[in-house]
């Protein structure tokens, strides 16, 4: 029974976000509503973690929903899947703002340039990720990293740091971190597989 | 190179692992893009782990000025059940499908993948339905006028612009200059000297195009197209290809 509840409730996820992202390039505004609903405190949690004030955070989610807004033209409604698209575009916009606040922006402004925020690159990735098994096992892995791990982890994602400005920030030698980066991101990886094929 | 997909799709690789990773991906290896759609998708669920947030409620309103802020209409309600009822059937389908078959879980895989397919279509034919509903409602409306613009220009294009008071305009043009590659028409509302997107669209080959704005327009307005990068734009970048007044 726990079988077809789920199906259930996954052909109706699939459905409803085929639907949306339909609705989203006809550029209904109705669509929008649904979009902020759906993903809206979502975005703001990831802007917020990033710039830890709450007036820029709004300002940023309202920015990052005018670039979605302005995007969905060129989304895939049936291959696309919009959470990873949407968080990926919420922290790109968090990162901007703070390299701009503390000057990493003029000294790195060619080399931050997110490989992946175009809506093609987020073709045929699990549609409903951020509900998947797979995410509460992610989520369980990160927890059995080790500190160091963890904080190069952090400094990646929420700070938007290089593995140079991570050595930098902890005062550790480069190998050493990107030691650490390697080995949490290939613990997270292998943490899944184990499971997932076990 | 496999481990360091995730701070690839971060940005935040740096030479020569950055080049490295983009000569996998450049190379077209299944491999190498089975591992960024997981690096995505890995990203997605670390991200998702921040602390949940209660954003003001304010911010709903904010957000929506970007769309034009309008409230669904009861049809889309209408839709949303014909839609509901549409999936039970598709639903009935699949179970039905399902129960017939030795091999269940994989056969399962199979009907996902069909409802996935025939839930694109659907919605592909059902967006090209509502599209041409409103434009034969826009065009039936008694409170619908048309404004000719371009033809005593010496240069194209020309066309009309419709007008509804309460649904919008429906821009009707032809002889459009061709758009380049990564570039895109944008329609914009002009009030009071401010321009506001009103979608974007693109022609036939023959330079023809025809584009809804279904939101309230100020009296006294003006429509104006430009050509913008293919992501559309927040505000006009180029000179207008024409301006009508509404």
């Amino acid at each position: 029974m726990n079988f077809l509840i789920a199906f259930v409730f996954a052909v109706f996820d699939a459905l409803s976000e085929v639907d949306l992202i339909s609705r989203l390039r006809r550029r209904e505004p109705k669509a929008m509503a649904d979009l902020y609903d759906r993903y809206g405190r979502l975005v703001y949690s990831v802007i917020f973690k990033v710039v830890r004030d709450r007036t820029v955070a709004e300002d940023l989610t309202q920015e990052t929903f005018l670039r979605i807004w302005n995007r969905t033209q060129f989304f895939d409604s049936e291959k696309g899947a919009l959470g990873p698209w949407i968080l990926a575009i919420a922290r790109n916009r968090a990162i901007d703002y703070i390299r701009s606040v503390d000057g990493r922006m003029s000294k790195r402004a060619t080399e931050f340039e997110p490989a992946a925020e175009h809506p093609t690159a987020f073709l045929n990735l699990e549609r409903d990720i951020l509900n998947s098994d797979r995410a509460k096992l992610l989520q369980t892995a990160f927890a059995k990293l080790t500190p160091s791990q963890r904080q190069v982890i952090e400094l990646a994602y929420w700070e938007g740091l290089s593995q140079t400005e991570m050595a930098d920030r902890m005062k550790q030698p480069l190998g050493t971190v990107k030691t650490w980066v390697r080995t949490a991101l290939k613990t997270l990886r292998n943490e899944l597989e184990e499971v997932l094929t076990a | 190179m496999k481990d360091l997909y995730e701070l690839y799709a971060l940005g935040l690789l740096e030479e020569p692992e950055r080049s490295q990773v983009e000569t996998e991906l450049a190379s077209g290896s299944e491999e190498a893009r089975a591992r960024m759609r997981q690096a995505l998708e890995n990203n997605a669920i670390l991200l998702a782990m921040a602390p949940e947030v209660e954003p003001a409620a304010s911010l709903r309103d904010r957000v929506l000025q970007v769309a034009g802020g309008v409230e669904p209409g009861r049809a889309n309600s209408q839709w949303m059940w014909a839609w509901m009822a549409a999936s039970a059937a598709l639903l009935v389908t699949a179970f039905w499908l399902s129960s017939s078959l030795s091999n269940r879980s994989s056969e399962l895989a199979t009907v996902r993948d069909q409802l996935r397919r025939v839930s694109s279509d659907a919605a592909d034919s059902h967006a090209q339905l509502l599209r041409a509903r409103a434009m034969l409602a826009f065009l039936n409306a008694p409170e619908t006028r048309i404004v000719t613009f371009g033809p005593r220009d010496p240069k194209p294009p020309k066309g009309k612009v419709l007008v509804h008071p309460g649904r919008g305009v429906l821009l009707v043009a032809s002889n459009l200059p061709p758009a380049t590659r990564g570039q895109i028409y944008e329609m914009w509302v002009i009030v009071g000297g401010k321009a506001s997107p009103a979608g974007l669209f693109q022609s036939d080959a023959d330079g023809n195009a025809l584009h809804l704005f279904e939101n309230q327009v100020a009296p006294g307005a003006a429509v104006a197209v430009t050509l913008e990068p293919e992501a559309g734009s927040a505000q006009p970048t180029t000179t207008p290809l024409f301006v009508a007044t509404i």
